[in-house]
């Protein structure tokens, strides 16, 4: 049918069945290399990355996870001494109010006694300067009273 | 040779097998042009496999970019259609599909030779597959292989009927699954030197030729891809209902 030189093609040159094996023969000996090359190069090379990126990929997740744990592990930690602290704290706060309390009702006890004494030491005191200034009153009017005399008795 | 007339297209020029070393005679081991396409597509195949990814890169490159797209596509369809068993015939597969692939592709350089076209190439792909695919499932199942035709989810009057169409559309599979590719590439050269003939004949003024070319030219760029796939995914299915029979 089809023509093998330079003419040109009658009809299909797919049909042409003398090129049959010729066509056959070739395409066994490449598929023949070519499984050859797939099975020896292609396939354990792309195995071979494949598997140096899985190794890398699955250890960084491994650490990753590791991390992760220890994260969580330090907030625990972290947790528990924040807790720790938030009741020592509790604690403080509450002995050192009571504390106070004690306290400011001891001083309040003292400073009412201090007080009444100081009160008492000033009454006393007011009434001792009472009397001094009436004694001392009495003896000013009786000098005052003697001048006059004195006076009146010297004018006449 | 085309200088007879102007309107002397021929559209099937390019798909004649020319012994290029020997000259006239084609014998059964004559080098042709076919063979030299077949080779080069060999050397496109280690170039970008073996040369592309030879740093074995963490982070691939662009070569090493293709090639683990290709390999990894084929090994996932794989294990999609025809589960983890059909693994074993990996090799097999990604042979076959990077052979189709790369015969396609190449095909589409200008003067290049398509030797997936050639119906002899896909017919005795198919067949292997038909072959390999029908043995694997006796191998694997015994007679309950045939099970494959005899479908015990229908019911039990229709079943002979469907034995009748599943067995005829059995042995027409390797037909239809070389047919298909052949078929594809086939037209789509055609239809594009027969344009290109239209743009020759038109001289300078061939502004719609020239775009028809480039048009039928991006199809063709899909359609290569897609019929290497469909290719292979169909070979999938073939393994898995040899892995898996009965529906």
């Amino acid at each position: 049918m089809a023509s093998t030189s330079d003419n040109s093609a009658v009809g299909m040159p797919q049909l042409d069945f003398s090129t049959f094996p010729n066509q056959i023969f070739w395409l066994v000996v490449f598929c023949v290399v070519l499984f050859a090359i797939v099975k020896l190069f292609i396939i354990p090379r792309m195995e071979d990355i494949f598997a140096n990126r899985r190794k890398i990929i699955d250890g960084n997740i491994a650490k990753a996870e590791e991390i992760r744990l220890r994260v969580s592990e330090i907030e625990k930690l972290i947790e528990e001494e924040l807790q720790k602290a938030k009741s020592q704290c509790d604690e403080i706060m509450n002995t050192s109010g009571n504390n106070i309390k004690e306290q400011m009702a001891l001083a309040l006890e003292d400073s009412k006694i201090a007080t009444a004494q100081l009160i008492n030491e000033a009454e006393g005191r007011l009434k001792e300067l009472r009397d001094g200034s009436e004694a001392a009153i009495e003896k000013m009017s009786e000098e005052l009273a003697s001048e006059i005399i004195n006076r009146i008795s010297k004018g006449r | 040779m085309e200088k007879q007339s102007a309107f002397n297209i021929h559209p099937m020029d390019q798909f004649i097998i020319d012994p290029i070393l020997t000259g006239e005679s084609l014998e059964w081991y004559s080098f042709t042009n076919q063979a030299l396409w077949m080779l080069i597509s060999l050397v496109s195949i280690s170039f970008v496999f073996i040369y592309g990814s030879r740093k074995h890169q963490l982070v691939p490159g662009r070569l090493q970019s293709i090639a683990e797209l290709l390999y990894f596509f084929i090994r996932d369809m794989i294990i999609d259609i025809a589960g983890q068993e059909g693994l074993r015939y990996f090799p097999y597969i990604f042979t076959l599909f990077i052979l189709i692939l790369f015969g396609n592709v190449l095909g589409l350089l200008p003067y290049s030779f398509t030797y997936t076209s050639h119906i002899a190439v896909t017919g005795f792909l198919a067949l292997s597959v038909f072959i390999a695919v029908t043995i694997i499932g006796f191998v694997k199942n015994g007679l309950r292989f045939l099970n494959l035709f005899w479908i015990s989810s229908a019911p039990l009057t229709l079943r002979p009927i469907l034995l009748i169409i599943e067995v005829i559309s059995y042995f027409v599979r390797p037909v239809s699954h070389s047919i298909r590719l052949a078929g594809n590439m086939m037209a789509g050269h055609a239809v594009i030197k027969v344009f290109a003939g239209f743009a020759g004949a038109l001289g300078l003024g061939a502004i719609a030729p020239i775009f028809a070319i480039t048009a039928v030219y991006g199809l063709e760029m899909l359609v290569v891809v897609i019929q290497a796939y469909v290719f292979t995914i169909l070979t999938c299915v073939y393994l898995n209902d040899a892995l898996h029979p009965g529906h």
